[in-house]
């Protein structure tokens, strides 16, 4: 018989490729487990509470003038790469102590780029914002003294700016608004409304504020001098009027003042108030009655002794 | 022209490196992500895109002055190139000046290129072509140009590792330098103060070329000063050249 | 005629090691080389061809002694203008072609662009590698290379020609090449100086030699002068006859089958053979004398050394 001219032979299957074949599909199962593992757990440590950040460690550098060296010719850069790095720091509420360090931080960013203006005002914002969250965190005990060494780190960057800044207003400005509106330093406001207003550029109200902070202060007879100053350079008619309501509120304050407490003294001889202010004349306790700066009476209540204007000094 | 013909195939070669082109990337790729991290800043957005931009072009502008200058006289050396070259009607002073200005040449360009992408991210900003910054990228690279002649030097008799560590080590020290000036005023006269004044003046000082923080701040910078500097960067580049061509001339290629 | 290259009293010693250890390479070596000549520059490995060499070329500083290049001190830049070098093995920039390379070689000597070009296109054609001439030398062969180096060593049109080892690793063909070449330089006047280890082929060309060994040179002198004419043997090849009838006249080398093969070494003994191999009616197949060979010469003096 003729052998067939093809001869078929059973295909057995190819061992070598079926295991290469189950063994990449192992291979990648095993990356997709990998894969989802790891995304799962970056999202598992991102959602976690810090009360540390990353780069922390910037706290316990002793001092900016080290790290001046340290960045070999990159100050500047350093500067922006530790500014972010606070903003991030003070912007994480759940890190208890962040504050603990503030003055230190800025410090150094400053150190390193003393003319890098935003940090200054940021810093100093920082502070009195966290001084404000100490104090309404309710804690069992006495956050009084951590919130003032806040509001006095606020004050020691903003000085530093301006020792750096010269010719820059906003330090002293800034100062001066923590001074008047946070710790109701008057004093103190003053004196910083003083130095911002000589520098060029700075608003024209800044005199005016520290007019108003003399006047809280309680230095009346220096407010109404400083206010009549204003006045007399007055270089229009708003600041004019301006002006001229605050020297007429000096004045009703002086008036006032004097008047109730010659008025207490009456009282006190003759056991009740003044029936009205013409009394006090002629009982020998005042020489005249005083009018307000219109020429218009001040109001007197005999039941209570006390003195008020006419009119509001700010609606004239 | 001898060295010309040195530098032109000194550039060819440079231009192949990988090295090259990926120190480039990253400084554009840090140029270009400045501007996504000023977005986390609080105020001043530009400043933060001028500095990383700056410190980009001078951080890999240094890495590729280190890494490719370093290899450059030594390969010639490793791979016995020099021997046909050497035996030509050539002064080694002609050699070493040709590698010299070859990677200068490539380096320009480098920094260039980089420059141009950093002023239009600037320009996508501020809408300003701000030629202010030109000012320090001119002297950061007449900083590279001192560094590259370092390179060289330590390429004509020293191994490519130790080469680059002892360039980034002239580099770092140019940048310390500047506080022997302040341990000389806490020190009293004598021995020690005379010797540290000799030492800062001999060694480098890179900071004279660093007007990095003033241009980002748009400050002046004082007078005298940038023409005194360069003065100082050209001099104290052809005093490293000269010490480059005193030991290579004594060198026996075996 | 004055001296291509004329070496006095050179010596060179290197420290070699982390503790040096100081080595004499060249203990003191003198020679000449005449204009238009050709000279072989021999020694065994270690004797310090090379770093004679690159003494000439101004690679290495000598400790003693004075080189001049045609009459000039070799320290001098300008003593290399007429001088085309061919090292043992080549190396080149690879990223170059050979067009590109030999156009960079051209700069080096300050050749003006007509020449330049006029040079490269007659060499490439010279060596054989017109169709690669584009192609980057990272992609020859070491043949290719070689052809290459020998280009560059040309492009100056030198006047002297130095050769480290120019036939080495070549195939037979490419040998005579080479060879052929050499000779074509003596033709037009130039001066060749070369080291070989191949003898036979020094032997074909060379006018005269110099033998290093150990750092020194122990002999200098024309090839006809070094190597004479005598005979050192006869070799007789014989048939049909059995070794015995020949004992005491020569040496019996081999025998296979009925062929002996016979060495006499009294040239006067050789007639006698010849007689006895046809009075003893035997065959014979060969006569051939041999003369000293300058491998003899070498083996001779090195051994002795």
């Amino acid at each position: 018989m003729k052998p067939p001219l093809f001869v078929t032979r059973k295909e057995r299957p190819n061992r070598t490729t079926a295991k290469t074949g189950s063994a990449t599909v192992l291979l990648v199962l095993f990356l997709l487990a990998a894969g989802a593992a790891v995304v799962t757990l970056k999202g598992v440590t991102d959602r976690a509470v810090r009360t540390k950040l990353p780069g922390a460690s910037i706290i316990y550098i002793p001092s900016g003038k080290f790290l001046k060296f340290a960045t070999f010719g990159y100050r500047s850069l350093a500067a922006d790469a530790i500014y972010l790095w606070a903003i991030q720091y003070y912007s994480t509420p759940t890190i208890d102590d962040r504050f603990d360090h503030l003055d230190h931080v800025f410090a150094i960013v400053n150190e390193l780029d003393p003319r890098y203006q935003d940090p200054y005002e940021v810093g100093a914002l920082i502070a009195v914002e966290g001084a404000r969250d100490v104090l309404s965190s309710s804690r069992g005990r006495d956050r009084g003294d951590y919130a003032r060494s806040l509001i006095q780190a606020a004050f020691t960057i903003l000085d530093r700016g301006d020792a750096n800044n010269p010719d820059q207003w906003v330090y002293t400005f800034n100062a001066g608004h923590v001074a008047l509106m946070t710790l109701k330093d008057f004093a103190l406001a003053e004196k910083y409304f003083e130095r911002c207003m000589k520098i060029p550029g700075a608003p024209e109200f800044v005199e005016r504020l520290r007019a108003n902070a003399i006047f809280n202060k309680g230095d009346l007879k220096t407010s109404w001098e400083t206010w009549l100053d204003i006045y007399n350079r007055a270089p229009d008619e708003r600041t004019r009027r301006i002006a001229s309501n605050h020297l007429y509120n000096v004045k009703a304050t002086t008036d006032g003042t004097a008047l109730e407490g010659e008025a207490t003294k009456y009282r006190e001889r003759y056991g009740r108030f003044p029936a009205d202010l013409g009394t006090l004349v002629r009982t020998g306790f005042i020489r005249e009655v005083p009018k307000d700066l219109d020429g218009k009476d001040y109001l007197y209540d005999p039941a209570t002794g006390k003195v008020k204007t006419v009119i509001s000094p700010w609606r004239r | 022209m001898k060295i010309g013909a040195i530098a032109g195939i000194t550039f060819k070669e440079a231009k192949r490196d990988r090295i090259l082109y990926l120190l480039f990337f990253f400084a554009a790729v840090g140029i270009v992500a400045s501007r996504v991290l000023a977005v986390l800043t609080v105020g001043d957005r530009i400043k933060i895109i001028k500095d990383v931009g700056l410190a980009s072009i001078s951080i890999f502008g240094i890495l590729m002055a280190i890494l490719i200058g370093t290899g450059l006289v030594y390969k010639e050396i490793d791979k016995k190139t020099i021997y046909t070259l050497l035996a030509k009607p050539l002064h080694r002073a002609e050699f070493i000046l040709g590698k010299f200005l070859g990677l200068v040449l490539t380096l320009f360009v480098m920094t260039a290129a980089m420059t141009v992408i950093f002023l239009a991210i600037v320009y996508a900003h501020t809408l300003k072509v701000e030629t202010g910054l030109l000012v320090a990228v001119v002297y950061i690279f007449l900083e590279l140009v001192l560094i590259t002649a370092v390179a060289i030097l330590f390429s004509s008799f020293s191994t490519p590792i130790l080469s680059s560590l002892f360039a980034l080590g002239f580099t770092l020290i140019g940048h310390l330098s500047w506080g022997l000036e302040l341990i000389l005023k806490k020190m009293q006269p004598g021995t020690g103060r005379s010797l540290v004044r000799a030492l800062s003046m001999i060694l480098p000082d890179l900071e004279n070329f660093n007007f990095k923080t003033e241009v980002v701040h748009g400050l002046p910078i004082p007078p005298g000063i940038p023409l005194s500097a360069f003065f100082y960067g050209v001099f104290y580049t052809a005093f490293i050249l000269g010490l480059a061509v005193l030991i290579f001339r004594r060198r026996d290629f075996i | 005629m004055a001296d291509a290259i004329r070496i006095e009293n050179l010596q060179k010693r290197f420290r070699l090691g982390f503790i040096p250890k100081t080595r004499q390479i060249l203990k003191s070596i003198t020679f000449s080389v005449r204009e238009g000549e050709t000279f072989g520059y021999l020694g065994p490995n270690g004797a310090g061809k090379t770093t004679t060499i690159k003494c000439l070329l101004g690679l290495i500083h000598p400790d003693a002694g004075t080189i001049e290049i045609f009459g000039r001190p070799h320290s001098a830049p300008r003593s290399r203008q007429a001088l085309g070098f061919l090292p043992e093995n080549p190396y080149f920039y690879d990223y170059l072609t050979a067009r590109e390379f030999l156009a960079f070689t051209a700069d080096l000597f300050g050749l003006g662009r007509e020449v330049r070009e006029e040079r490269i296109a007659r060499l490439l054609k010279l060596v054989g590698l017109e169709r690669a001439a584009d192609l980057p030398l990272r992609k020859y062969s070491r043949g290719m290379l070689q052809r290459a180096g020998l280009a560059q060593a040309l492009i100056n049109d030198p006047k002297l020609v130095v050769l480290d080892e120019p036939l080495g690793g070549m195939d037979p063909l490419g040998r005579k090449e080479i060879r052929d070449i050499i000779v074509r330089f003596k033709d037009e006047g130039k001066t060749v100086f070369f080291t070989s280890h191949i003898l036979q082929d020094i032997e074909m060309i060379c006018d005269r030699v110099a033998i290093i060994v150990g750092g020194r040179i122990v002999k200098e002198g024309g090839l006809r002068d070094l190597v004479s004419e005598k005979v050192l043997f006869t070799e007789v090849t014989v048939s049909g006859l059995p070794p015995e009838t020949f004992a005491g006249l020569g040496e019996s080398v081999s025998s296979r089958g009925d062929r002996v093969l016979l060495k006499v070494y009294d040239e006067a003994r050789v007639d006698e053979v010849v007689g006895l191999i046809h009075d003893r009616k035997g065959r014979l197949i060969s006569l051939s004398p041999r003369t000293e060979t300058l491998e003899d010469i070498f083996v001779d003096t090195v051994t002795r050394t």
